[in-house]
């Protein structure tokens, strides 16, 4: 590990814009993957997820000097990747492009244990998450995939406690109804 | 009709509540819901190492292309260094000329600031703004903007006696910029007097946009 992968977000930040180009790349490898499984879940495979982090990883450069709170570059970084997200949603819908099964690399994840039936239960899942709205879907992937509390998932979004709980609620219910007769 | 989890059920999935502190007609849809969670894929996804090579590659084309490059000049603040060669009696005279036009403008009544208007002044080399603020509960407050890239120890405003009116002026170069205040060095305040834009990120940026002949807010 070099000095420069030690050195804070804020750090980094200020040389970049003082004009080291290059240190960049510490923060491309610091966050590439620490979003990825969101973008994917959202997005429903890795192919779309690498287009949306690799976006969201130039947009967040070219409005580098936009960034107030520098120490926080990696909430400031999910924002952009976020609003990356639900314009492509939004952009496939309009387009009567739905997520499906065939996009969904990450969607039945091809398992080597013989539990048919649980990799059956897991992509009907997927499949019955992508018939959610993105506000849902994106509650349900920050908690229960990548295990954060409500209040975490707050201080990301910028959405209320009470709103994510109601969202969540909400997808539950409209969980159980798309999984009759796979639970 | 759709078939709803109960309340307390939904709160077993939200990891409030344990099976056990379900009444036991509600664990037999609480054991439903959680197989509903026990399917849930939680493997890390990796991204292929191209995708760094890719961005850094895109990153170096916008740093290096010669549009960026003269926006960059115009925008970002750098220092002058101003060398000049003067007689003495001419350096004298110039401070007994200075003194006299602050001694007039000190004598002026002051006008009432208009709000938190950005209040706008120009000098011959530069354009100085002026900021100001009223915020009386605050204990400190600065600007922050793209001009010291939203540094918000670099500039801090100072409180005008106790009339809840904070200000200071910052030499800004040539072009556009976009500012806020910093309260108490947390809250962001976007300038009450000046419209603002979204920054694209839900929040509030003031604009200030300077020329050779002054400066004016957006």
């Amino acid at each position: 590990m070099g000095l420069a992968e030690l050195a804070t977000d804020r750090e980094v930040v200020q040389a970049v814009l003082a004009g080291d180009v290059e240190q960049y790349a510490v923060l491309v490898r610091r966050y590439r993957d620490r979003f990825a499984r969101y973008a994917a879940r959202m997005l429903g495979s890795v192919d779309a997820a690498e287009d949306a982090v690799q976006d969201a990883l130039v947009r967040a450069f070219d409005q580098l000097a936009q960034c107030r709170e520098p120490d926080k570059f990696a909430g400031w970084l999910f924002l952009i990747l976020r609003n990356r997200c639900f314009a492509e949603r939004r952009r496939r819908a309009r387009e009567g492009r739905p997520l499906n099964a065939q996009d969904d690399a990450v969607a039945a994840p091809d398992r080597t244990d013989g539990r048919v039936e649980q990799r059956e239960r897991s992509g009907a899942l997927e499949q019955a998450l992508q018939k959610l709205t993105a506000e849902q879907r994106e509650v349900f992937v920050l908690k229960h995939m990548d295990g954060m509390a409500y209040e975490e998932i707050a201080a990301m979004t910028g959405a209320t406690v009470a709103s994510l709980k109601m969202r969540m609620h909400r997808a539950y219910d409209r969980l159980r109804e798309l999984l009759k007769g796979h639970l | 009709m759709t078939e709803t989890y109960h309340p307390l059920v939904k709160r077993l999935l939200d990891g409030e509540l344990s099976l056990n502190d379900l009444p036991t007609e509600l664990r037999a849809e609480g054991a439903e819901a959680l197989r509903l969670l026990g399917v849930v894929d939680r493997a890390p996804v990796s991204l292929p190492a191209r995708l760094d090579a890719r961005v850094m590659a895109e990153v170096r084309r916008r740093a290096y292309s010669p549009l960026r490059r003269a926006w960059r000049r115009l925008v970002d603040p750098r220092d002058v260094e101003l060398r000049l060669r003067v007689r003495p009696w001419v350096v004298v005279g110039g401070a007994l000329a200075a003194a006299a036009a602050l001694a007039l403008l000190v004598a002026r009544p002051a006008a009432p600031p208009a709000g938190g208007r950005a209040v706008l002044m120009a000098s011959r080399d530069s354009v100085y703004v002026r900021f100001i603020l009223y915020a009386p509960d605050a204990r400190q407050v600065s600007v922050a903007g793209t001009f010291n890239r939203w540094d918000r120890d670099a500039a801090p405003l100072v409180r005008q006696g106790a009339t809840g009116i904070w200000t200071t002026t910052v030499a800004l170069p040539v072009g556009q910029h976009q500012y806020a205040f910093v309260v108490d060095g947390a809250r962001w305040v976007a300038d009450p007097a000046a419209p603002g834009i979204d920054d694209g990120f839900g929040r509030r940026n003031s604009v200030v946009a300077v020329t050779a002949q002054g400066a004016r807010t957006l």
